[in-house]
């Protein structure tokens, strides 16, 4: 008999928390946290002390599959690779290499995610990876790339414990992101001043000093009301925004009509708290803003992210400790992903895919031709399937039949593609339409790194084997590459892989597997004597100065009208993990929240004559789903929330597909709903 | 190393040791390469050995334990849950940083091997700050405390003494599946069934990401069992009176609400 506690990092959120797996003869049957981890301290949320539960759940896919017919039938190894690769190579043949897509995931490693895109590109011959990037964060790579020129959060975790005022908005964080909430807490209890912006009351929100609820979608009107306030009150840092920044004459001009009388007619936000929310956040020496899918999941993403930049450029917030503009990231290794190049506009290390000089670069170290024009996005992926313009797609780790907008749409465009691979853990709601399923390992089974969502590159190391004959996704991605004639995949571990992400991403320069083993290393991280990076735009700002977006309030792309009286937003609950593959096979978390519901207020219940835990229809223009009604004063009315994990009754089923014509960002937050009685 | 498979004659050392930058508990065998182990342990060995029991079989083992492990592992071995014949404690003294940390009256192990004994700290003063105040200054106290409860576990997975075969904190008709905070009746149930177990060695508050002064709430019930029935927990003989039918035990007094 043997226990042993393997240092790993959780593989739910994006904050990085490092905990043990405690792993006797062979399984795993705990987690302890890890006392000296910087992140964590000790200390995990119930998703985190319930990391092992999933991992030996007999729904684990162990051995590949073939369709054959209906039928999805046990094959081996060989025999699923070839066809596989065989299908590949007939598309590329047929209708070029860009009528295959390759999705990533921010569930697997950089190292994996690394292989998936140079096996896009080199080995395919297109540019057309991406991965779930694109339904979360998409929106706030690109608009702090051109506000700040870093897509990334400014500060790290540990920093919010002492900021004097931390502004969250559209992210419900002591959640999704437990360890950062409780970041906060003990910021309040140092004394800092919490404002939350939410249409929802969140567990932070009720114990917030100041909390608004704005109807969702109209988020670039109460931002630019808080500069109003704070331009037309001199509160703004005059010296800040001299020496650092450019265009704030025409931001002064834009915000002028924003006053706190029309936000508050638009966005339903009391015009005194918004007048407090903008002195409290001014007044603060150190303020940070943090942010989630509550900002980014709107047709306008990109611009609302930008607008958010404006609001802590005009105060001096950003560029030091304890104050910038901090995106959290949601997935254990999203931010990796984007990291890593499974973006397809972007080699690894945020290198343009358009630039010459870059793809020669990236022509030399693999050895190859590379495409000149960017790849497709994921959202656009699916439209071009059902066009017919993209025919195969190879799927690691992704579950687009739940997380994508408007499930049917997806449907429509998997059955129109002549071949579909996925590759994952566990069969998908995604797996059980493809043609071939090969089974991969977990987080558990398999070495390498997450990169956190403050920029810290955490190791995960193997703790137990692989079910059955399941292997490593970098391993599955490897031989794709071999088997399709590229000679660049002959990897013998992930080490070996980061050492060639080091060596082309300037950003991971410094990291390799001996250093990142006892050290918790940050990028920017050039070279092997470089410490890391805690805080970005010290001096000044990656492009220069900080560039202040002009950006007008616009509706939503989907307005209520009498058939679909309510909003619709959706989102995680503290105990599901998106999809849900994961949490609800985790027997403690599925007890916390065993059922799909809807958040539905009081008030409008009444109207409806709808009773807590009744069974009620909610419908949108694209389709009905039927679950109970949690009844609560806890969501602004006319609003409803449906969290998205829940595959009897998928709340995107009913989302809109609307995209933000920058990121392709679905809007996700706001479509119009009804509810009725089942 | 030496006083476990020398002196005790353990087939195992439960200890902790440096590894990848961080300490980490961990179970070594007789004749395994020790590393590089720490005498500033940071864990509750204890709750480790807790949980590494089930896999030891007839293994006798040698854990590094502090005070409150040791009354920890004789709850546990009062309740059957572990054979004390087949555990032997390598005794770890507190300093002074961590005795005033968890204002602890009790820090020096039976026997010590490592580090040196320190004096207990004096009265808690959390405690009776608390205890100063009003009932309805408690209660909001605490309401405010418990808002913040995000239901990690954490306060359960890392206690020692929280042991129960069925978790009341997860049976839905105490504990509904209503998302965060958890009512009342989650901390309080834990509360009370830690009343005749709990040997205060602060873990809970430690895992607490929200901060909840939760020792000085299990202090407070502690204190409320000594009055109530003279008992302490903590020493391998002595009943609790929750499991004897309390025949004489003066149950008329009136006691202060924690």
């Amino acid at each position: 008999m043997s226990v042993k506690h393997v240092l790993t990092t959780c593989p739910y959120c994006g904050t990085g928390c490092n905990l043990f797996l405690a792993v006797a003869d062979g399984r795993a049957v705990g987690v302890i946290p890890c006392k000296t981890d910087e992140t964590s301290q000790g200390q995990l949320c119930i998703k985190g002390y319930n990391a092992h539960a999933f991992v030996h759940h007999p729904d684990r896919l162990t051995h590949p599959l073939m369709r054959k017919g209906e039928q999805l039938t046990k094959a081996g190894w060989d025999e699923a690779l070839q066809k596989t690769v065989d299908e590949i190579k007939r598309l590329v043949a047929e209708h070029g290499p860009d009528s295959v897509m390759v999705l990533a995931s921010a569930k697997c490693t950089n190292e994996e995610n690394y292989i998936f895109q140079k096996l896009a590109r080199a080995a395919i011959g297109t540019n057309n990876i991406d991965h779930c990037a694109r339904l979360c964060h998409a929106s706030t790579v690109a608009g702090l790339l051109q506000s700040f020129g870093s897509g990334a959060m400014t500060n790290t975790i540990p920093e919010f414990e002492d900021a004097d005022c931390l502004l969250v908005t559209g992210s419900n964080t002591l959640e999704a992101h437990p360890l950062i909430g409780a970041r906060m807490l003990k910021a309040m209890e140092k004394g800092a001043k919490v404002i939350v912006i939410d249409p929802r009351d969140t567990p932070l929100s009720r114990i917030a000093t100041i909390s608004m609820r704005q109807e969702p979608g109209t988020d670039v009107a109460w931002i630019n009301g808080m500069i109003n306030v704070i331009i037309s009150e001199d509160l703004y840092d005059h010296e800040f925004v001299a020496e650092r920044t450019t265009g704030f004459e025409e931001l002064r001009e834009l915000v002028k009509s924003y006053t706190p009388e029309r936000v508050e007619e638009i966005a339903g936000v009391p015009r005194q708290h918004l007048i407090d929310a903008a002195r409290t956040y001014a007044a603060a020496d150190k303020a940070m803003i943090a942010y989630a899918m509550g900002i980014t999941q709107h047709s306008n993403g990109t611009n609302l992210v930008r607008t958010l930049a404006n609001l802590a450029m005009v105060t001096g917030n950003v560029g030091k400790e304890s104050s910038g503009v901090n995106p959290l990231r949601g997935q254990c290794n999203v931010q990796g992903a984007c990291d890593a190049g499974a973006l397809p506009n972007l080699y690894p290390g945020y290198q343009s895919v358009e630039d010459a000089e870059v793809r020669a670069k990236f022509e030399k170290a693999w050895n190859g031709e590379l495409q000149a024009h960017k790849g497709m996005t994921l959202t656009c992926a699916f439209n071009q399937a059902l066009t017919g313009e993209v025919k195969g797609m190879v799927i690691f780790g992704e579950n687009p039949m739940m997380s994508d907008p408007d499930i049917g749409h997806i449907e429509a465009a998997i059955q129109k593609l002549e071949f579909l691979a996925v590759i994952d853990i566990f069969p998908t709601e995604t797996a059980k339409l493809a043609d071939v399923i090969l089974p991969a390992a977990c987080y558990a089974e398999k070495d390498g790194t997450f990169t956190s969502t403050d920029r810290a590159i955490r190791v995960v190391r193997k703790a137990v084997d692989p079910p059955g004959e399941a292997r490593p996704d970098w391993r599955i991605a490897c031989e794709l590459g071999r088997m399709l004639g590229n000679d660049g995949f002959a990897f013998d571990s992930p080490a070996d892989i980061m050492n060639e992400l080091a060596a082309v991403a300037p950003i991971y320069g410094g990291i390799d597997y001996e250093r990142i083993d006892r050290e918790n290393v940050r990028w920017p991280c050039p070279s092997k004597d470089h410490p890391g990076t805690k805080v970005l735009h010290t001096g000044s700002f990656k492009i220069g100065k900080g560039v202040f977006a002009i950006v007008e309030h616009t509706p939503p792309m989907e307005e209520t009208d009498e058939d679909f009286p309510f909003i619709l937003t959706t989102g995680r609950n503290l105990f599901h993990f998106h999809t849900g593959s994961m949490t609800r096979r985790s027997v403690k978390l599925q007890r916390e929240s065993p059922e799909p519901y809807v958040e539905i207020n009081s008030e409008d219940a009444r109207q409806l004559d709808v009773l807590e835990g009744q069974s009620v229809r909610v419908s949108s223009r694209r389709g009905s789903i039927t679950l109970a009604a949690r009844v609560t004063d806890w969501i602004r009315p006319g609003t409803i929330f449906i969290p998205f994990h829940y595959a009897e009754a998928a709340a995107n089923k009913l989302t809109n597909n609307a995209l933000d014509p920058i990121a392709q960002i679905p809007e996700f937050k706001v479509c119009a709903a009804s509810v009725e009685k089942a | 190393m030496r006083i476990a498979f020398e002196e005790m004659k353990a087939d195992r050392l439960l200890a902790a040791r440096t590894e990848h930058g961080n300490v980490a508990p961990v179970l070594l065998a007789r004749g395994d390469v020790p590393g590089e182990l720490r005498t500033d342990v940071p864990y509750q060995m204890a709750n480790i050995l807790l949980r590494v029991v089930p896999y030891l079989g007839s293994d006798r083992v040698a854990v590094v334990a502090r005070k409150c492990d040791e009354k920890a592992i004789a709850e546990m071995s009062k309740r059957g849950l572990l054979d004390p014949g087949k555990v032997s404690l390598i005794g770890l003294a507190c300093d002074a940083r961590q005795v005033s940390e968890c204002r602890c009256s009790d820090p020096c192990p039976s026997k010590v091997h490592i580090g040196e004994c320190v004096k207990a700290a004096p009265a808690d003063k959390e405690v009776e700050d608390l205890l100063a105040k009003t009932v309805p200054e408690r209660l909001e106290f605490w309401t405010a405390q418990f808002r913040k409860c995000n239901k990690c576990f954490g306060c359960t997975s890392n206690c020692p003494v929280c042991f129960c075969d069925e978790c009341l904190l997860e049976e839905k008709t105490f504990t509904p599946e209503k998302g965060i905070p958890p009512g009342f009746a989650f901390h309080l149930i834990r509360s009370i069934h830690l009343a005749d177990k709990c040997v205060e060695c602060g873990e809970c508050e430690r895992a607490c990401p929200a901060d909840i002064p939760l020792l000085a709430l299990r202090k407070m019930v502690n204190r409320d069992v000594k009055e109530l029935f003279g008992f302490v927990a903590g020493d391998g003989e002595t009943t609790s009176p929750l499991l004897t039918t309390l025949d004489g035990e003066p149950m008329e007094d009136d006691h202060d609400v924690c």
